[in-house]
């Protein structure tokens, strides 16, 4: 294996008194397309939120590209290199999708909270914004306010907006829950060629697109990762069939 | 916020038309009442702008914007003083300028005290920090001059250019200039980066944080710019009135500044401009004309929260795209039916508010009561009647007549939607 990209050691997260996350150790590495797949409740959306820095971890640490995130603000993570969607589409619903996409652009452009720049002459960032509608597939859709976008629009937008920054993690939550079969390949294409080259951290319920992007997968139960393996390998493990995939292999 | 009227080359001529409009009125209207009211409204504008920073631009609801202004214009009636006393070779038409930045400096130390959380939260420490500064500026006698407040002579300052600011014609133009720069300040600031990171604060401070802003960092930036603003329009109240009071930072100038705003507009830049003019002129006319002026304001304002939220900006822009597409007078009609029975209602309400004010607050004036163009003899149960009467058909009538507008409306709405590709 190349250089890890993420690191998580013995990650916990207790709410009062219930442990949520019970020691999650997990390395993935640079270029690599990781699941993690489990049942409801097994604390998916938590370890992203632990990852991204919504929630501080009980105990356990977090590093990136070899530098310790744990405890840090979800906007200084997100400066360091890591970007994430969330499961809920979670955009600006009264800018238009141009606008959002501008905001993801602006900070690695190098304009953060700059007042000496008027917004319409930045021409790199409009360029910038315009090759992200266009990998989208949103350039028709550029001046419509956000809200009034269909489902899987916006969802490819909530992508774009993840990816825009040029962060090198990207993780996604969920990115084609709630779609019809032609908008998850049409999603399964949007996130492939969007995050080639990236390293990819997906919560996913949809097996076919488990097995289809990801290079290996992890099992999360009850805050735990039971197994970690490439698609054969967690089609064959038996923890894994018995906990998640039920009894007879080959769920797909 | 979106300003689909005020964009592009039409909106630059009405922009140019609006300042043009400023700099001749003194010529129309050349009575010297009427200038002193265009002053007091000039500067309301440029404090609605600075607010609508906040609460249409950021998202934040503040109920202390007050404070930003008088500080400033309490520092600016110092800063006079002083140019005076020394002799200081600093005009005295700069003073605003100074007193943006005095803004900007309390808008850093509150400012960092609140922008840490939203919502509600925020909404209580402004007034918290409000009520905190009306309170000190009874006590801090030095700086606020306690009961009676503190006073200047804005003539004090070296003549400039001959500009020695002693008319009353003089303060105008110079508040005509301070808003053109100030309102030309705040529609760049709407470009920049930082404003429009604003919006995105606004919509969805959640998404913001996790594509790497800081948002309290972003409330920060735009809450110190929006007391620069207010500093401004603090200092040329200073100018303009050569005394500040606690009242002028009194949590009732904050009250009076949002509900500008509000029914301004918040969603539009030029909305609180509008909000400005329109809540100035019933301050300062109705009050001639009632004693129920608040009430009315009251009622204005709340009408506004309840029926049309965009405020006035709103209600125009939702007429732009009907008379773009020369469908306005489908609407004319059902207006002017509605309109009509509208204005019944208010006859018989505004009569009966008016009586009431009259028995109960001005019984010495005797029983008699000058109501529109009628003498009513309130100890005449009859008039009482006639009144209730009013309100009540022209109610009923509102009532009947209002799916007439809503018909008009889906009628043209459906047209407009067939005459889009």
């Amino acid at each position: 294996m190349t250089q890890t990209a993420l690191d998580l050691k013995d990650l916990r997260k207790d709410f009062g008194k219930t442990p949520i996350i019970r020691g999650v150790s997990l390395s993935v590495a640079a270029g690599e397309r990781h699941a993690i797949i489990g049942p409801n409740g097994a604390g998916k959306s938590t370890l992203f939120h632990l990852i991204s820095g919504r929630f501080p971890p009980t105990s356990g640490t977090v590093s990136l590209h070899g530098r310790d995130i744990t405890r840090l603000s979800p906007f200084a993570i997100n400066r360091r290199g890591l970007s994430r969607s969330f499961q809920v589409s979670n955009i600006f619903p009264r800018l238009s999708v141009f606008e959002n996409v501008r905001c993801a652009v602006l900070w690695s452009s190098g304009y953060g909270y700059s007042l000496w720049h008027l917004i319409d002459g930045l021409s790199d960032v409009t360029a910038k914004v315009e090759q992200v509608l266009a990998q989208t597939g949103l350039s028709q859709r550029r001046d419509t306010p956000a809200s009034v976008l269909t489902y899987a629009e916006q969802r490819a937008l909530e992508i774009g907006i993840t990816i825009a920054g040029g962060a090198d993690v990207i993780m996604l939550d969920e990115p084609t829950a709630g779609m019809s079969h032609s908008e998850t390949s049409g999603a399964i294409e949007l996130i492939r060629s969007v995050t080639a080259g990236k390293t990819l951290i997906m919560v996913e319920h949809d097996m076919s697109v488990v097995f289809d992007l990801a290079d290996r997968i992890s099992v999360l139960v009850y805050g735990e990762i039971i197994a970690t393996g490439t698609a054969a390998e967690i089609r064959a493990n038996k923890a894994v069939q018995e906990a998640y995939l039920g009894t007879p292999a080959g769920a797909a | 916020m979106i300003s689909t009227a005020l964009r592009g080359r039409s909106g630059a001529i009405v922009w140019i038309l609006a300042i043009g409009l400023a700099l001749l009125l003194p010529e129309f209207i050349p009575s010297k009442a009427a200038l002193t009211k265009m002053c007091l409204i000039g500067i309301a504008i440029i404090f609605a702008l600075s607010y609508n920073v906040l609460l249409g631009q950021t998202g934040l609801l503040s109920f202390g914007h007050a404070v930003y202004f008088g500080v400033s214009g309490f520092a600016a009636i110092h800063i006079i003083n002083l140019i005076g006393r020394l002799q200081l070779p600093i005009p005295v038409f700069l003073v605003p300028l100074m007193a943006g930045v005095v803004g900007a400096v309390f808008g850093l130390l509150f400012g960092a005290l609140s922008t840490k959380r939203h919502g509600t939260a925020f909404a209580m420490i402004s007034l918290a920090i409000a009520e905190l500064v009306a309170a000190s500026s009874l006590i801090l006698e030095t700086f606020f001059g306690g009961e009676s407040g503190v006073t200047t002579d804005r003539s004090l300052g070296p003549s400039f250019l001959g500009i020695d600011l002693v008319s009353q014609s003089q303060v105008y133009y110079l508040i005509v200039g301070w808003g053109v720069v100030s309102a030309g300040g705040m529609y760049a600031f709407t470009r920049t980066p930082l404003g429009r990171l604003a919006l995105a604060v606004r919509d969805n401070p959640e998404r913001a944080e996790f594509i790497g802003y800081s948002t309290r960092m972003i409330r920060l930036l735009a809450f110190i710019v929006s007391s620069f603003f207010a500093g401004i329009a603090g200092g040329l109240a200073a100018i303009n009135y050569e005394i500040m009071t606690a009242a002028n930072l009194a949590t009732a100038a904050s009250g009076t500044v949002l509900i500008m705003t509000y029914i301004g507009g918040v969603g539009y830049f030029y909305g609180p401009i509008i909000g400005a003019i329109v809540i100035s002129l019933i301050q300062l006319s109705l009050s001639d004309v009632t004693p129920a002026w608040l009430l009315y304001l009251g009622i204005l304002f709340i009408v506004t929260v309840l029926f049309s939220p965009t405020g006035i900006a709103g209600l125009l822009e939702r007429h732009l795209p009907p008379l773009r597409a020369g469908l306005f007078h489908r609407l004319i009609p059902s207006y002017l039916l509605s309109g009509a029975a509208g204005l019944v209602f208010c006859a018989g309400a505004v009569a009966l508010l008016e009586m009431n004010y009259h028995v109960t607050l001005n019984a010495h004036e005797g029983p008699l009561l000058r109501l529109f163009w009628l003498t009513v003899d309130t100890t005449q149960p009859m008039a009482w009647v006639l009144a209730m009467l009013t309100g009540v058909v022209g109610f009923f009538l509102f009532r009947k007549t209002w799916p007439y507008v809503a018909n008009a409306w889906s009628d043209v709405d459906m047209r407009l939607r067939e005459s889009k590709p």
